[in-house]
């Protein structure tokens, strides 16, 4: 038998892959990176398929084609990508000594034309099948253009049934509902929604994934995880860095685009949804969609009463003077966007109806951290006197993302002592006090996923379009009125407005 | 795993009870309160030399950092006047600043007690967590009572020097979950064999194989063979004794390989089709230490039918 007459269709299944199922590793594929003279494909991309090498799980008849509006020849990309990620692990290094580079506009049909060329002789020379990935490692502007000319070129589908082409593009998709739904629109003219991976990197993160370990591998949790039971969710995303660079992107974005819109209501999805049949691609990503589609959306009025937008004025961080954010870099001095922002979602299901999920992010806060506290209702009766439950809070069940990952769970317990005083304690555990074992970079394992084609963590379109539902309401009402905007000095918690908001609750925002 | 090792406290008696390791373990957690104690298994190692001892002592230490729990490293002499010398450690393993506790008790069990360690070990088992046990140069009875209490049986086929050691391992396979190191330390050379026949050129070869063949030093080689046999249903496998393990498969117009040269720290795994594509991969030497090898021994406590098939293919080459 010869390649050529192997058969093309019924690829017969792998007899020595049988027990090293677990073992992840991708198929031979060319991994074409538009944007590759870029910040993220060195910074990120390229250490992550380095580190994917180093653990045997990128295969020999594999290749990465570079592709960037820089002239520059296959070796200076070579000595690019090794500069990128100077491991001297041999894996590493006999890939990248197959890496090609195509230089041209994104625009330009002869770029296409080239690439097409290079992606032909590499498949040819390694075996490849015509497995593709196109990384759009690029400004989200040039997405549409760059699919159009891969649909124009017929290189948008798989040339066989056994093949796969597939398309990664990163955040922000879209900056509102309407300009989401035309990049959509524009994506799907070339490709189905199955060759599409959205990437969030923060879903590749491992204790978000935790979320679902926690809620669906153990039974004590889930029977009191409703209304039922949970007086309140609070989310937490909260950094101490200002925009220092980034002023120029950021004064586009806000903290709503940049945060809330992705990161914060993929955790809040995760957190509010109902156990899927099966942890896989589908399963999660319905009962993701579903959890964000119950969630209420917000009149203009309600926009002032449910939602606080801040901004952070000069203070101090972590002992050391920092400017205010209308004094940063690239930054309007009369700047209205938000470093800071609250909010109290309401969502309309039997699980969570009546439970506020109060969320707030913000830069400049006094620490980086990133938690879902589940607080629970107080007990029916405190068979305590009161001067001896002083000390008594909720039962609260607080999920850790980043930093020191792990869970703490608070009760009750008895002062040692002759007194019956009961007070609150906290049992703390920690992952990097339980495993020392690291976990993958988010990018390392979302790239492998995209390549063995499993989107359980990518978002898909009616996931982008739930969450733009939510969030465009807000940003029209900040947009066509004169809605406050709230100062808090860089290093506290936010502004008193926030405070306020759900102090008229009467509750109060933890202190992570 | 753990970058650094240190113990926090330390107990021991060359007379000991069983209730006074019990209670040193007690003592040891109380007196420093940021032991908090997460615990995923009970490792159990048994040795009967002194030599081994040290072995399993040095694999041991480190794995808390990845398996935290509790282990206990027996010497076993049974020929000696009876007696129980006894050290317990809490251990605390750090690593880029986080830090785990685990405990550590070596027992050196003499006389007619050592043909009873089950009776030893179940009072110091963690609840509800496996008991895994590690018959460091042996492989286990059919009579042997701690054998009958694990969950998990490990064993290094590598050290079953002699020829009816893979026979040996057969029955307790039948009655135990049985992880053979030699068989972990392989995962990598059949991964990367496997891993050639991937993608729709290179697949259809896998099934179209003509002719195998593998080096290596006896046991690996029978594994590595035997594993060839049973999951490509060949009538035969080619072995040839040298220093480090290779696997060749001719397929037609197809050739697939994966080789560690002579001298060389490095693996090579290609795969080419005469007139056709190839490609090849050049790997750093996958780590093979034995504290490697028993922490991903202990990541997964299932059973592995393609080994058992593969042992028992292996049975034959040995005879």
């Amino acid at each position: 038998m010869t390649a050529t007459d192997a058969p093309a269709h019924a690829l017969p299944s792998n007899p020595l892959m049988e027990g090293l199922e677990a073992e992840r590793r991708a198929p031979p594929c060319v991994l074409v990176v538009f944007g590759a003279s870029g910040d993220l494909t060195s910074r990120k991309l390229m250490p992550a398929l380095a580190e994917l090498a180093m653990n045997r799980q990128l295969p020999s008849a594999f290749s990465v084609i570079g592709v960037a509006r820089t002239e520059m020849s296959d070796d200076d990309f070579r000595d690019r990508m090794r500069e990128a990620a100077p491991d001297t692990n041999p894996a590493w290094e006999s890939l990248v000594a197959g890496f090609r580079y195509v230089a041209g506009d994104y625009g330009e049909p002869e770029t296409f034309d080239r690439l097409e060329q290079v992606i032909d002789e590499v498949d040819q020379e390694r075996g490849i099948g015509g497995n593709r990935v196109y990384y759009l490692a690029t400004v989200p502007t040039v997405f549409a253009a760059v699919a159009a000319q891969l649909g124009d070129h017929g290189m948008a589908k798989a040339t066989d049934d056994d093949a796969f082409v597939r398309i990664v593009i990163e955040k922000p998709f879209g900056h509102d509902l309407e300009s989401a739904l035309a990049l959509d629109s524009a994506l799907h003219q070339v490709f189905d929604e199955d060759q599409i991976y959205r990437i969030d990197h923060y879903l590749g993160k491992e204790t978000v994934q935790n979320v679902l370990a926690l809620r669906f591998a153990n039974s004590i949790f889930e029977p009191t995880w409703n209304r039922r039971y949970i007086d309140s969710v609070q989310i937490t995303v909260a950094e101490s860095l200002g925009v220092g660079h980034r002023g120029g992107f950021y004064e586009q974005a806000g903290a709503m685009r940049d945060i809330v819109q992705n990161h914060v209501l993929q955790v809040l999805a995760l957190t509010l949804m109902e156990p899927p049949a099966s942890i896989d691609a589908q399963g999660i990503r319905d009962e993701k969609v579903k959890a964000l589609r119950a969630v209420d959306v917000f009149t203009p009025e309600e926009v002032h009463t449910e939602v606080v937008r801040g901004q952070y004025a000069d203070g101090w961080v972590e002992g050391e003077h920092v400017p205010a954010y209308r004094d940063e870099e690239d930054v309007a001095h009369d700047s209205t966007t938000e470093t800071y922002l609250a909010m109290r979602l309401h969502v309309d299901n039997w699980r969570w109806a009546g439970v506020p999920i109060y969320i707030r992010t913000g830069k400049r806060l006094p620490k980086r951290v990133t938690e879902v506290a589940i607080v629970y209702q107080g007990v029916p009766h405190l068979p305590f006197k009161a001067a001896d439950s002083r000390g008594l809070q909720p039962n609260a069940l607080v999920l850790r993302i980043q930093p020191d990952e792990g869970i703490s769970l608070r009760f009750g317990a008895k002062v040692p002592g002759q007194a019956f005083k009961v007070r609150s304690v906290a049992m703390d555990f920690s992952y990097g006090a339980a495993f020392l074992e690291e976990a993958p970079d988010a990018y390392e394992r979302l790239l492998l996923d995209v390549m063995v084609g499993d989107p359980t963590l990518f978002i898909r379109t009616d996931e982008v379009e739930q969450a733009w539902r939510i969030v465009d309401p807000i940003l029209t009402a900040w947009a066509t009125d004169e809605a406050p905007l709230a100062f808090y000095p860089a290093g506290t918690w936010g502004p008193k407005e926030a405070d306020q908001m759900i102090e008229r609750d009467g509750r109060q925002w933890r202190t992570p | 795993m753990a970058d650094a090792v240190a113990p926090l406290g330390e107990w021991e008696d060359v007379d000991a009870s069983m209730s006074d390791v019990s209670e040193a373990l007690h003592r040891l957690r109380g007196s420093d309160r940021t032991a908090t104690r997460t615990s995923v298994v009970t490792l159990v190692a048994v040795t009967r030399t002194a030599d081994e001892l040290d072995r399993a002592c040095a694999t041991t230490e480190t794995l808390g950092g990845r398996h935290p729990g509790r282990t206990i490293v027996i010497l076993a002499q049974e020929d000696e006047k009876p007696g129980l010398e006894a050290r317990v450690r809490l251990l605390e393993g750090s690593s880029d600043g986080a830090r785990v506790w685990s405990e550590d008790v070596t027992l050196t069990v003499k006389g007619p007690a050592a043909r009873h360690l089950d009776s030893l070990i179940e009072p110091l088992t963690l609840p509800d967590l496996p008991l895994a046990v590690w018959y460091v140069a042996t492989c286990p009875t059919p009579d042997d009572a701690l054998c009958a209490t694990a969950e998990v049986v490990v064993v290094d086929s590598k050290e079953l020097v002699d020829e009816t050691g893979f026979a040996d391992l057969v029955p307790v396979s039948h009655r135990r979950t049985l992880i053979d190191l030699t068989w972990v330390r392989l995962t990598p050379w059949r991964l990367l064999l496997a891993g050639l026949f991937d993608g729709r050129v290179y697949r259809p070869y896998v099934t179209q194989v003509d002719w195998a063949g593998v080096k290596g030093k006896p046991g690996v080689r029978d594994l590595l063979g035997g594993w060839l046999v049973s999951r490509l249903e060949l009538r035969d496998v080619h072995l040839e004794d040298d220093r480090h393990a290779s696997m060749r498969l001719v397929a037609g117009d197809g050739e697939f390989t994966v080789e560690r040269r002579e001298e060389e720290r490095l693996v090579r795994a290609s795969a080419r089709i005469k007139g056709g594509p190839g490609h090849e991969e050049v790997l750093a030497l996958p780590d093979m230490t034995l504290a490697w090898s028993l922490a991903e021994a202990l990541s997964d406590l299932e059973g592995d039918h393609v080994y058992e098939e593969a042992l028992e293919a292996a049975i034959s080459f040995a005879r």
